[in-house]
């Protein structure tokens, strides 16, 4: 039987969604696509299926902590460091990159994952899933 | 192996992996004259050495990319190749001519090796990356002939797939774009100008062709999923790259004489062309998450899954990192580039030629699907190995390129080139003792021919089921 029959519908276009402005947040409108995020999250929460609710959940603590990360650990390091020392730069340019597009490839998977209809957890700072996600395939 | 022909692949395959071991021999050469100028002066200068390592990147990529076209061009149209025996000619034509070119940087000095082979009837050498002997370019257009011949008339008489036309599409536009190695004007923008044509268009056009019809070739046998998911795919990886890719090239053409224009053009586009890698990404993953079988070659699924994550990182992010125009006046030609580049070619190109051999190989040498387990858990090793490093040693670039740029064209009292070498030497030390334990995953991944080659391999494909 194809693959593509066993996906569960209900939930998937949020998941999809979810997982996009996570994506459009880090990558295209920071900021914006956060705050749609946080409206679609509000709107869904109770009511939506699991796969939608797991992906939203993810999505939004994933973008909180992509702030953290991101924004605040980088202001501390300038603020230690020093705006005009080279090596403060050496580390916010390197730990910038390389957080941030670890930050996007998680997201690429959590989309693979939403577009195939299952739940996954972001590694370390993701919310355990709520109960009645489909299960991935091993 | 359905097909017979198939099997010339290997001949190549085998090329392209000892190539590719004397690549990174070489490397690690290059890395330890960064902080100890002198090493092996006078008999392999730095120059020598850096041509050395990276016209073997070209050349076992090339291996690698024909091979990849000789095992995957039967299967897709259906027929044996239009000629073995001319596939098995011009691998003994391109390895012979690769050896001596190598030896002739080795052994003669280069203007000595540019008389000997008449550089001065058609100059064509002395430019990066396109150093070989005017003689040996036309050795390589006259076997990239001979294999377009082979392959096209194989995929025009045989099953026309998206898969192998868009591979057709990539070979020859290499192909074509490789004659501008022939156009050397004595006007040296215009020589800029079209070297990139090679060079560029290359990497970040025809080849991400190459790559997305390997890739969807290994993903549709490893996973299952139906042929017309993964050819969709394929078409938007493919239109994306070259819209975002060929005006791309114009984040080359900042300051080297071209018209301010370029500034934007090249700016504009080229921060685009992260988009087809981060696509390949989410296609690589979206279709082994949707796979129907669990194919029992779990090393060739890491590689393919590799290939799409570190493509979108080394290519895709890395190259954003230094394209636009007011951050590249000040990174222009620094250790960021080097960054980018080791990573971009090892995360594309190196990966999805290692990707296709870890699918092939096992059924070349009489498997029916996959290696052992010892042998698969041996190459997931050297995988995990040669990927951190790689990821260390662009991390250790990185870092070596921004302190570079602060201190030789940022700060207030910029430093001379070479006072800054010294400064950014703890990088230098760092990547090279990265490039080590590269090296000991390329040991691994060569072993992993060898260790369990008479175990019962993995068993054959079970259906996918849901687990807790």
């Amino acid at each position: 039987m194809p693959r593509s029959a066993e996906l569960p519908e209900a939930g998937l276009s949020l998941a999809v969604m979810a997982e996009a402005l996570y994506l459009s947040n880090l990558l295209l409108a920071p900021g914006l696509a956060f705050l749609a995020l946080l409206w679609l999250w509000w709107r869904h929460r109770g009511q939506a299926p699991a796969l939608a609710r797991a992906h939203l959940a993810q999505a939004v603590s994933g973008s909180l902590w992509a702030g953290v990360l991101l924004v605040v650990l980088n202001a501390v390091i300038v603020l230690l460091g020093g705006y005009d020392g080279p090596w403060t730069w050496v580390v916010v340019i390197t730990y910038f990159t390389f957080c941030h597009s670890a930050l996007v490839v998680f997201g690429a998977y959590g989309l693979a994952k939403a577009m195939a209809g299952q739940c996954w957890r972001y590694p370390l700072l993701g919310r355990p899933l709520p109960n009645g996600c489909p299960e991935a395939l091993s | 192996m359905q097909y017979q022909s198939q099997a010339v692949a290997k001949l190549y395959f085998t090329a392209a992996i000892g190539l590719f071991a004397g690549q990174i021999l070489f490397g690690l050469i290059l890395g330890l004259q960064y902080v100890v100028g002198d090493f092996l002066f006078p008999a392999i200068p730095f120059n020598v050495a850096r041509m050395v390592h990276t016209n073997l990147l070209i050349v076992w990529i090339l291996f690698g990319f024909m091979g990849a076209a000789y095992y995957l061009v039967p299967e897709e149209a259906e027929r044996e190749l239009h000629s073995p025996g001319l596939a098995v000619l011009m691998f003994w034509v391109f390895l012979v001519a690769g050896a001596l070119t190598i030896l002739g940087y080795l052994l003669v000095p280069y203007s000595g090796l540019a008389q000997m082979t008449g550089n001065d009837l058609l100059p064509t050498m002395g430019r990066e990356f396109l150093e070989q002997p005017t003689i040996t370019k036309i050795g390589i257009v006259i076997v990239a002939l001979a294999f377009l011949y082979n392959i096209g008339m194989t995929i025009l008489s045989g099953r026309k797939t998206v898969v192998n036309l868009v591979l057709l599409i990539g070979l020859t536009g290499l192909a074509v774009l490789f004659l501008f190695a022939f156009y050397n004007p004595d006007n040296l923008v215009k020589d800029k100008f079209y070297w990139w044509w090679v060079v560029h268009l290359w990497v970040e056009g025809v080849w991400e062709l190459i790559l997305g019809s390997i890739l969807a070739f290994v993903l549709i046998k490893t996973t299952g999923v139906d042929r017309e998911v993964i050819e969709k795919w394929l078409y938007v990886i493919i239109a994306m790259t070259l819209i975002t890719g060929i005006i791309g090239t114009g984040h080359h053409y900042y300051w080297i004489g071209t018209p301010e224009y370029w500034q934007w053009w090249g700016s504009v586009f080229s921060a685009l062309e992260p988009i087809p890698f981060f696509m390949m990404t989410v296609f690589a993953f979206n279709m082994v998450n949707r796979r129907r079988r669990n194919h029992p070659n779990k090393a060739a699924v890491l590689w393919a899954l590799g290939t799409a994550v570190m493509a979108f990182l080394g290519a895709g992010v890395w190259g954003f990192l230094h394209t636009l125009a007011p951050v590249n006046y000040y990174t222009h030609g620094s250790q960021i580039t080097a960054a980018h580049g080791h990573m971009a070619f090892y995360g594309a190109y190196a990966m999805i030629v290692l990707t296709i051999i870890s699918y092939a190989m096992p059924m070349m040498r009489g498997r029916k699907a996959a290696n052992s387990n010892r042998s698969q858990v041996l190459e997931m090793w050297s995988f995990w190995l040669m990927t951190v490093s790689m990821v260390f040693i662009t991390l250790f670039l990185t870092g070596a390129g921004i302190l570079q740029v602060y201190l030789q064209r940022y700060s207030d009292n910029p430093l001379p080139f070479m006072v800054v070498q010294e400064k950014i030497a703890l990088f230098y030390w760092l990547r090279e003792v990265t490039g080590l334990v590269f090296l000991i995953g390329l040991v691994l991944y060569i072993a992993s021919f060898f260790v369990g080659s008479k175990d019962p391999e993995v068993a054959v494909e079970q259906a996918a089921s849901p687990t807790a």
